[in-house]
């Protein structure tokens, strides 16, 4: 119980709440929090401070900020739905060239993807080695033909000499 | 049945952009315009934010912020970079340059009233506000707390 009143007091829900915690700190507060109802009362508390501190320093925004930030919010959802139109009709006649235009002036032009592949390097000596053996297995292929002609040959001719040498 | 785009960006969750806009607008343009210190940029930044907002809610499996604290966060996320900018200004000119909020952080001291600003402004870690100021970061982290006391004090007055 000291020790929580410690953590408490220790300053690190202030730091947590003004974002400024780290990863460790964190998710230490996070356990603690879900463990002992005092630490998120505490945490609820501060958040609340923060927000009168933050109303304290409101400033009222000018008239027809909401509309430009509906202006804006439209603009995003009539690109999106130019966007999934294009995606549900990509070969229909349409004015294409007339719609890349509009886009253009709607979206930064990104690089997309090549057909460019990555491979690891291993794959090159892999690769050299199949085609070695590949030439290996055909100069054997091709040599042992050869010699199996050759030795039929020898064969045909060893058989006449001996009908021959039957027949005398 | 399927929730339009517009719908989805300007309705979705528990709390819309427009009831967002209507309770913190004003917190948000005060705390924006104390990082930027410009009150036109500020406006543009306001301006961002909901837009930035609208596209968070719209996110499958988001709800975007619910209240100030989420809402703060936020938006401190998407002006990080400018935050950076404006803090390392900030950090150069020293305590001299906190006076824009003088009369609400009047009660703090310039030590407690540097702290409270670097971090709940410009987003400092208190690692790196320790090592600016030469302190530790258990120092800091009381100062801060000693900090929150006092505004919390002087908001109750």
């Amino acid at each position: 119980m000291v020790k929580i009143n410690e953590y408490i007091e220790s300053g690190v829900l202030e730091a947590y709440v003004l974002g400024s915690a780290s990863e460790a700190e964190t998710r230490e507060l996070l356990y603690l929090k879900a463990k002992h109802p005092q630490v998120s009362e505490a945490l609820r508390a501060l958040e609340t401070d923060l927000e009168h501190i933050a109303q304290k320093m409101a400033i009222t925004p000018p008239p027809g900020t909401w509309t430009k930030i509906e202006a804006n919010i439209n603009e995003i959802i009539k690109a999106r739905e130019s966007d999934a139109l294009t995606i549900d009709m990509p070969y229909r006649d349409q004015p294409r060239e007339s719609s890349r235009s509009r886009k253009s002036s709607q979206f930064v032009e990104v690089e997309a993807e090549s057909g460019h592949m990555r491979i690891r390097k291993i794959w090159r000596w892999i690769f050299a080695g199949v085609f070695l053996l590949g030439k290996i297995f055909l100069a054997c292929a091709i040599y042992f033909y050869i010699e199996n002609r050759h030795n039929e040959k020898e064969i045909e001719i060893l058989k006449t000499e001996l009908r021959n040498s039957r027949g005398k | 049945m399927l929730k339009t785009d517009r719908q989805v960006l300007t309705q979705s969750g528990p709390v819309d952009v427009r009831s967002l806009y209507d309770k913190y607008a004003g917190m948000l343009l005060g705390y924006v315009f104390e990082i930027v210190r410009d009150r036109k940029l500020a406006e543009e930044c306001l301006v961002h934010v909901f837009c930035e907002l609208s596209a968070a809610f719209g996110e499958e499996n988001s709800d975007g912020p619910q209240n100030w604290f989420q809402l703060q966060r936020f938006a401190k996320g998407k002006l990080q970079a400018f935050t950076a900018v404006a803090g390392n200004g900030a950090a150069a000119e020293g305590i001299a340059m906190h006076h824009s909020n003088d009369q609400h952080l009047a009660a703090l001291s310039a030590e407690q009233k540097r702290v409270f600003h670097d971090i709940y402004y410009h987003g400092k870690s208190v690692g790196l506000l320790a090592a600016e100021l030469n302190r530790t970061e258990e120092f800091i982290r009381k100062t801060l707390k000693e900090a929150f006391a006092i505004l919390r004090k002087s908001g109750e007055n």
